[in-house]
């Protein structure tokens, strides 16, 4: 808003508020973009890293207990891996199908 | 160039270098933002939630749909991770920053006008502190920042009639806190 739009007791205030808040400007030092980056590297990459190895060793055991104890109660060999592969496939596909939704719906809202 | 939509789907995709874009893209707007509300004493704060706030969208972009403006939803984050911290460091001592208290010596020539103005830039920066945020970080922006209006309403997320109602009203109130305490403002 310009100083002639105000009333007369705003533009007292306002030339007040100019005077008095003038600092100098403040800016981000020149190697935040470079200490934000090695954060956010550090941040993703070992967890990811970690995730995978956890998730990895959590799937084998689990398929391979499953296995046995299906085995044990008598089902097929074929049944066993339609039954520990189908979740698999099924959790494979999520982030796919995810991202497929998010791209429809891009299109769609355009 | 690039747009936002288009940076965004690929950093959501892994891709690094679209990320650090949007960064570029946004670090100072967003630091900006962070000053305007924490004030020029925490500067240094001002800093740690931009940084924040970029690790938290990092994080967090995954979920992103694009719903609303890459712009809004990180001014939006960024508005409320500098109210948070605010809140946090309220009663600590600020940062003297030298560069300010040389800069309040300097501006009046005797010492008597320079202790009234002193005084009354005190009580108006107390007034100012009881005002909502939104008019805080407004007033910031528009007389500290030199924000244009059309900035001050992006950051804020309000439409720039709004944002002019918001440093129209916040003028009125200090107006009067200043009266009420017996200082002219003429």
């Amino acid at each position: 808003m310009l100083v002639t739009e105000m009333e007369p007791s705003e533009a007292g205030i306002d030339s007040l508020l100019r005077r008095s808040m003038a600092a100098p400007l403040p800016s981000l030092p020149s190697d935040f973009h470079q200490r934000l980056m090695r954060e956010v590297r550090r941040g993703s990459q070992p967890l990811d890293r970690y995730r995978r190895i956890l998730f990895t060793g959590y799937g084998l055991t689990s398929a391979l207990v499953s296995a046995v104890i299906m085995r044990g109660q008598g089902l097929d060999w074929g049944a066993i891996a339609v039954m520990i592969l189908g979740p698999v496939a099924l959790a494979a596909a999520a982030p796919w199908a995810r991202r497929a939704t998010r791209t429809t719906m891009r299109h769609s809202a355009k | 160039m690039e747009n936002d939509s288009q940076l965004v789907a690929r950093a959501q995709s892994g891709d690094q270098q679209a990320f650090a874009e949007l960064v570029n893209r946004y670090s100072a707007l967003v630091f900006r933002l962070a000053v305007s509300i924490l004030g020029r004493e925490f500067i240094p704060e001002a800093e740690d939630v931009a940084q924040e706030v970029f690790l938290k969208v990092h994080y967090a972009l995954e979920s992103f749909r694009g719903e609303a403006e890459f712009s809004s939803w990180i001014y939006r984050i960024a508005f409320n991770q500098a109210v948070n911290l605010k809140a946090r460091v309220r009663f600590r001592s600020p940062h003297a920053d030298d560069t300010v208290l040389d800069w309040a010596v300097s501006l009046e020539p005797g010492p008597h006008r320079q202790a009234e103005t002193a005084q009354r830039d005190q009580a108006l920066a107390g007034c100012i502190q009881t005002l909502p945020e939104v008019y805080q970080s407004a007033l910031r922006l528009y007389y500290w920042l030199g924000a244009g209006m059309d900035e001050v309403a992006a950051l804020l997320g309000v439409p720039e009639n709004t944002a002019k109602s918001y440093l129209h009203r916040a003028r009125q109130l200090l107006h009067g806190m200043l009266k009420e305490k017996g200082y002219a403002c003429d």
